[in-house]
């Protein structure tokens, strides 16, 4: 199994540097796990990472990526 | 700092003091029966064995019950710590079952200021017990992930 990247620096950066705390706030979660998967330290339930990339308006696989993917 | 891993932290460190209280107590009263005569002292304990757990409800189904306070992080978090608390409470009856069954074996009977010392020892241990498994909980996965 490989290990699951993402890329929501990338995405708040490109939703006009939505701050960590907004993403939480629209995502349902705190801050802290915003960080901690920003910082690839925790890998979230299915659920959360749909709410993630509603949060952006994209699709799942557009937040996340299985490494064995590439 | 996430919020739940702010209170585990002051759950620390009041069970600490109320620990460090009742050893002082207990030390000051130099008998576990004169403990149990004092009126005052019973009563405090009451107020505290009813107060600590409705504090511990308070804090938990009000303050954290917002999604931006605890998250699925923090729940996989509490879900473990409480296999410590478990482990914490087992142990502590297991001590005191077999302290107070030595000590006493000879008389056949225990004195009753024991109960309230073995619920509040529970207590508090698991209270320490939750709180060190979330903080040990957020370390590891800030470490691990």
């Amino acid at each position: 199994m490989g290990r699951i990247k993402n890329r929501i620096r990338r995405l708040r950066f490109d939703h006009g540097e939505m701050t960590q705390e907004e993403l939480a706030n629209r995502a349902g979660c705190t801050r802290q796990t915003i960080i901690a998967l920003e910082q690839n330290r925790y890998v979230p339930s299915i659920e959360l990472a749909f709410r993630v990339a509603k949060a952006f308006g994209v699709p799942l696989e557009e937040v996340f990526q299985c490494e064995n993917d590439k | 700092m996430a919020p739940l891993q702010k209170r585990a932290l002051y759950s620390f460190v009041i069970g600490l003091v109320l620990t460090i209280v009742l050893i002082v107590v207990l030390v000051a009263q130099g008998d576990i029966t004169a403990f149990e005569r004092d009126l005052k002292l019973r009563l405090v304990m009451y107020a505290v064995l009813i107060g600590v757990p409705l504090i511990y409800l308070i804090l938990v189904n009000l303050t954290l019950r917002k999604p931006t306070q605890l998250d699925e992080r923090d729940r996989r978090i509490i879900e473990r710590s409480s296999w410590a608390q478990w482990l914490a409470v087992i142990f502590t009856l297991v001590a005191w079952t077999i302290a107070l069954t030595e000590i006493y074996r000879d008389q056949g009977q225990v004195p009753i200021a024991f109960l309230k010392l073995i619920f509040m020892s529970t207590l508090i241990i698991g209270t320490l017990a939750q709180s060190l498994g979330i903080l040990v909980g957020y370390w590891e996965m800030n470490r691990n992930g």
